[in-house]
């Protein structure tokens, strides 16, 4: 699946915040390639700047120096849609017109939208709910939505920012099964976030390991477990503890240094 | 089969104490321990109610301050909708209207009565205009608060799926902000009853606040407190409508 050119390139991008008290480097010239069709995951303590990392690629936030260029295959498809952490679905809409918010709002016609809407739902296990309101749905379905309301909007890649984050354990791991499922279909292109390396060598073809104050990639490690992927054997495979294991080691040593950092 | 208490048990209780007060009001006057001059008894006041119904004056007036209050609320309403919401949504907009509204707000819409007559006139605009300033600052407010509540990340989504400005405004500002407004709207109905009636009673042929002041010349006792059921009647019935109608707007809040 893997070709040359990459579908997301970041060169050098840094991000400086500044307020009264001085400023926070919390990106410090990161630079990385994603080849199409790449589970990327960012794994990192808290702090590291890898959530701002992904705004800015998602253009929510502006950069302080640096760029990244996401290669475009069809003009009219969006560039990117995010899941976001914690609860992003609106409250005054039904499961359904969340779902087809991204559709909805770049005119998409009505049939499309039926088919593409109803797909995802069918694909999240939310057909049933499509009529419910949020505060109708345990924070497990409510992120379903969200998954489907990005993978319906079609975009170039796909964003996604600790979206398992809440979630009690179960649901975790039921949630990444589905998404797997989900992802498989196309294989997109996407940046997933996260602070669980459990979670990271669950998902990935690739880690971006980082490191905090200031934000920095650490390490990169590909994984090569072969996809479809079974989350309940692949745990069980020797070479999962042992990437669990390297990883953490890069870690370890950043939050060691963090936690002498704050005393 | 559950009894007719059981099932209303809430609602029988709640009809329970403005009965029970008449009953005490009307014992009141009956055995001469309160005078029927200042409190007229309850069901003389209930006859005046039959006699002016009757005469169909009473509808007039009614019809009238009505159709004053339905102007009032949507020339003061709207313009505070609209301009609430983009206060809301952007700072500089904030900025520029806070000190206008916070000056504003504070000064009394009664006191205004006279420049209002001077401006408007004595004829229905002025009333309309009392009605629409009193109307105006509520829902401003809470719709500037509305907006400002709005969880950030529902704008970050708006941004990431494309929405245009219209559509920001349309699918996360107005829904997001609309339980406070219709707070406002509430807060609304409650001030558009105080002014209509003042500005009724001063330079009006026609209107319940009219009524009101009319009978007081009078000494007509009792058609002042059939003046006075009304209104708080209408502010009753507005707010059972209003509730009923959040409702049906905002099926999206949890019970």
């Amino acid at each position: 699946m893997r070709t040359d050119a990459p579908k997301i390139s970041i060169d050098g991008l840094s991000k400086v915040f500044s307020s009264r008290s001085g400023t926070v480097t919390a990106l410090d010239s990161v630079s990385l390639r994603i080849a199409p069709g790449t589970f990327c995951v960012v794994v990192g303590p808290s702090g590291c700047g890898k959530t701002t990392l992904l705004r800015i690629v998602a253009g929510l936030e502006q950069q302080s120096s640096g760029n990244f260029h996401i290669a475009r295959q069809d003009p009219r498809k969006p560039l990117n849609s995010m899941v976001f952490q914690g609860d992003s679905i609106f409250p005054w809409m039904t499961v359904w017109d969340n779902a087809a918010y991204g559709l909805k709002m770049r005119g998409a016609g009505r049939a499309e939208i039926k088919d593409v809407v109803s797909h995802y739902l069918d694909r999240t296990g939310l057909r049933r709910f499509a009529d419910y309101y949020p505060h109708q749905l345990s924070g497990g379905m409510r992120q379903r939505v969200s998954i489907a309301r990005a993978f319906a909007n079609d975009p170039e890649v796909l964003f996604m920012d600790e979206p398992f984050s809440a979630l009690d354990e179960q649901n975790k791991v039921l949630l990444q099964e589905e998404l797997l499922r989900i992802w498989e279909e196309h294989k997109k292109t996407v940046i997933f976030i996260t602070h669980s390396v459990d979670e990271a060598v669950t998902l990935g073809d690739q880690i971006v390991v980082m490191t905090a104050h200031p934000g920095r990639i650490k390490a990169i490690v590909d994984i090569d477990f072969p996809r479809p992927r079974n989350i309940l054997e692949l745990r069980r495979d020797p070479k999962f503890g042992e990437l669990v294991f390297t990883i953490w080691g890069y870690l370890r040593a950043e939050v060691d240094l963090a936690r002498k950092a704050s005393h | 089969m559950p009894s007719l208490l059981e099932r209303h048990g809430d609602r029988v209780i709640g009809i329970l104490s403005p009965l029970l007060l008449l009953l005490v009001w009307e014992g009141l006057v009956r055995f001469h321990f309160i005078s029927g001059m200042f409190f007229p008894a309850p069901t003389s006041i209930l006859a005046t109610f039959m006699r002016l119904a009757g005469t169909g004056e009473l509808w007039t007036n009614i019809g009238v301050s009505l159709r004053r209050l339905f102007w009032g609320f949507v020339i003061g309403g709207l313009p505070a909708l609209v301009l609430g919401i983009v206060m809301g949504l952007s700072k500089p907009f904030r900025l520029f209207f806070n000190p206008l509204v916070a000056s504003t707000y504070p000064i009394p819409k009664s006191a205004l009565l006279p420049l209002v007559l001077l401006i408007f006139g004595l004829e229905e605009n002025s009333k309309i205009a009392m009605v629409a300033m009193g109307v105006f600052y509520p829902v401003l407010m809470n719709s500037v608060t509305g907006v400002q509540q709005i969880p950030k990340i529902y704008f970050d989504v708006g941004t990431n799926f494309g929405a245009s400005r219209w559509q920001t405004f349309k699918t996360i500002a107005v829904p997001g902000a609309a339980p406070f407004i219709l707070t406002g709207i509430k807060l609304g109905v409650g001030m558009g009853l105080i002014l209509i009636s003042i500005a009724e009673m001063v330079g009006a042929t026609s209107g319940l606040g009219y009524m009101i002041w009319n009978a007081w010349q009078l000494m007509d006792v009792e058609t002042m407190y059939v003046g006075l059921f009304i209104i708080a009647f209408l502010g009753f019935a507005f707010t059972l409508l209003l509730d009923e109608a959040e409702r049906w707007l905002l099926p999206w809040r949890p019970a």
